[in-house]
């Protein structure tokens, strides 16, 4: 009796986990699709594109897409990623630095500007960014900030646009790309830290700002660097910043974006067709370089992602987002 | 004693509005003026001044009416479709994204070898569904392949048995396979809020499932009864998130690019982004609303 019982059960588990399994398998190959799908698109001679026969198996191995992706998006060469990969990291720096200081007073100084910040936080998260930009060029384009530019310039204002201080400026005072969601994480975050700590520190003769970059900056560690992968991540992958305020900035991102647009197809397909003297590239060609073009820029990106994701989970825990 | 607290409670305020005061000052600046501004714009026809200046002259609801009446998007649609669809889009969308993205945390949350790199690839969507990265892996090119065209199902053997072996008229399966196609489309754009809701599983208290195993609910009562009611103000939470970023996401914010810098039309362009404001305020409000009395009924 109780034998037959200990088989349905096992029965039952075997069944399930296979169906787990089988789950589990489909739906990461539905999310590493897109990128499966390109192997036999780059990795073909651009001769050989527009093959109906070729699904997953490239004919003629070829890294020609790659090199004519490089020469788009890398215009000087390796030098182009490493600014791109250096502009992302410097605006995480400063993203991280000024989200941190917001949310820690935000959520340990009781007072009623604290409560006013929390509000204004929320509400810049909510009203969607992109409605905001071109005031914010023409802001830029004409800045004259509370006339102190008087001082600098007989005209009275500056023009800011291209001008790498203005993505700078917008990261100092908390509106860079998806601030307003770092900051409120640094304040959920900080919210839970226990009160004792901060006392502590206190009765040993720590000042305000001492406690924080000795006591709290320390003990924010996770926070910090969940914030810093996403604000590496977003900063890397933006293109409304940049096209708006800093468009010939030169950036991975911009470039891609720019070069990779419908409109452009028979300029790209010319100098692919030149470049390397192909007699006729058809329009598949134009998908292949875009996508060997992608997988240049993702590169960086896989890098930090692959050494940051195993600390992510585990520091989103403490985060107090959830708390 | 008491002075001495109370100066010490001032010096604290004191330094709480200096670490505070980035932020304010980066309000007003890159908030509060442009949002005025924007309004502003909205009710003036721009043009070019003899100095290279803007020069404004008030013109009511003008900008309003044109936007709705005679002006088009880039694809040539008028603005009330882009908006419809938009909103339309959304009813769909966030429901299949907010359960999807749970259900995925669920599997990533469960015990089992090559769970790390289960989770790995489980999150890599932060990566690979960024707008720029998924618009720049679209093809544009090779959909006449396919009779359906593009999308994961569609292409896949299941639908070319299904097309080909049963009898399901055609009429039938291509809104089907559509839909499935949305559905894997929509996972690989949930990255974040699987990572959101992981986290918030993870801190559950074991405490709670012991309880409700010493009780003998099945798996099934305590997902509705344990998991759900702990998770509740994450869910409202997700769904927050994720109507912001399919609005970001729109094709609305190109449309304003389009009209302010293609089209020279600044005052079309600010009064389509006051819309654009107004649009993502009301929907968020709605949804609030209902999901806080559904929170509160099961919390």
């Amino acid at each position: 009796m109780s034998n037959s019982y200990q088989i349905k059960q096992k029965i039952k588990e075997i069944v399930t986990s296979v169906f787990l399994i089988l789950l589990i398998a489909g739906l990461c190959f539905s999310i590493l699709y897109p990128l499966l799908k390109l192997v036999p698109t780059i990795f073909s001679r651009i001769e050989d594109l527009g093959n109906p026969n070729v699904i997953w198996l490239p004919q003629k191995f070829s890294i020609t897409s790659f090199k004519a992706a490089a020469r788009f998006v890398m215009p000087a060469g390796i030098l182009t990623l490493v600014k791109t990969v250096l502009y992302a990291a410097l605006i995480m720096l400063i993203q991280v630095f000024f989200s941190a200081m917001v949310g820690y007073a935000m959520a340990r100084v009781k007072f009623v500007f604290s409560k006013i910040a929390y509000f204004l936080v929320v509400l810049v998260f909510l009203v969607p960014r992109q409605s905001l930009l071109l005031a914010q060029y023409i802001f830029f384009k004409h800045f004259d900030f509370l006339g102190i530019m008087n001082v600098f310039t007989s005209r009275g204002e500056v023009d800011l646009i291209d001008n790498p201080v203005t993505l700078v400026l917008l990261a100092v005072f908390g509106f860079g790309v998806n601030q307003s969601l770092f900051i409120f994480l640094f304040a959920q975050f900080f919210r839970n830290i226990p009160k004792e700590l901060e006392e502590a520190a206190g009765i040993d003769g720590c000042g305000f700002i001492r406690t924080y970059f000795r006591i709290m900056i320390p003990n924010a560690i996770p926070i910090i660097s969940t914030v810093s992968i996403l604000a590496f991540v977003w900063n890397y992958a933006d293109i409304y910043y940049t096209n708006y305020f800093y468009s010939d900035a030169g950036l991975m991102s911009t470039l891609l974006s720019k070069t990779f647009v419908g409109a452009n197809k028979t300029y790209v397909l010319n100098a692919v067709q030149t470049w390397f003297g192909i007699p006729a590239v058809n329009d598949f060609a134009f998908d292949a370089v875009k996508q060997a073009g992608v997988l240049i820029y993702l590169i960086p990106l896989l890098i930090v992602y692959l050494i940051g994701q195993r600390k992510l989970v585990q520091n989103m825990e403490n985060s107090g987002l959830v708390g | 004693m008491k002075k001495l607290k109370m100066t010490r409670n001032m010096r604290r305020n004191l330094y709480g509005l200096l670490f505070l005061s980035p932020f304010f000052i980066g309000f007003i600046m890159f908030f509060l003026i442009p949002i005025i501004r924007t309004v502003f714009y909205s009710f003036q026809s721009v043009s070019v001044g003899a100095n290279g200046g803007m020069e404004f002259t008030a013109s009511g609801f003008k900008n309003y009416v044109n936007l709705f009446k005679s002006e088009v998007t880039t694809d040539s649609k008028t603005l009330t479709e882009l908006f419809a669809n938009q909103n339309m889009n959304m009813l769909t969308s966030v429901p299949l994204i907010t359960v999807f993205s749970l259900f995925m945390a669920l599997l990533a949350n469960r015990q089992f070898r090559g769970r790390a790199f289960v989770r790995m690839i489980f999150f890599l969507p932060i990566i690979l569904g960024l707008p720029l990265v998924t618009d720049m892996l679209a093809m544009t090119t090779g959909s006449e392949l396919t009779e359906t065209g593009g999308g994961l199902f569609s292409e896949s053997f299941v639908s070319v048995l299904l097309l080909n072996y049963t009898g399901i008229p055609l009429r039938v399966l291509t809104p089907i396979m559509g839909y499935v196609d949305n559905i894997f489309d929509l996972i690989s754009h949930a990255g974040v809020q699987t990572l959101i809701y992981l986290t918030a599983l993870q801190s559950i208290s074991p405490s709670l499932y012991e309880v409700a195993r010493i009780e003998g609910a099945t798996a099934y009562e305590t997902f509705w009864k344990v998991t759900i009611p702990s998770i509740m103000h994450i869910i409202l939470f997700v769904v927050v998130y994720t109507i912001v970023e399919l609005f970001l996401e729109s094709q609305i914010a190109e449309e304003v690019y389009s009209f302010a810098f293609e089209q020279n039309k600044i005052g079309i362009g600010s009064a389509l982004s006051v819309v654009y404001i107004l649009n993502v305020l009301f929907v968020l409000i709605v949804v609030v609303l209902i999901l806080g009395k559904v929170a509160r009924r099961y919390e």
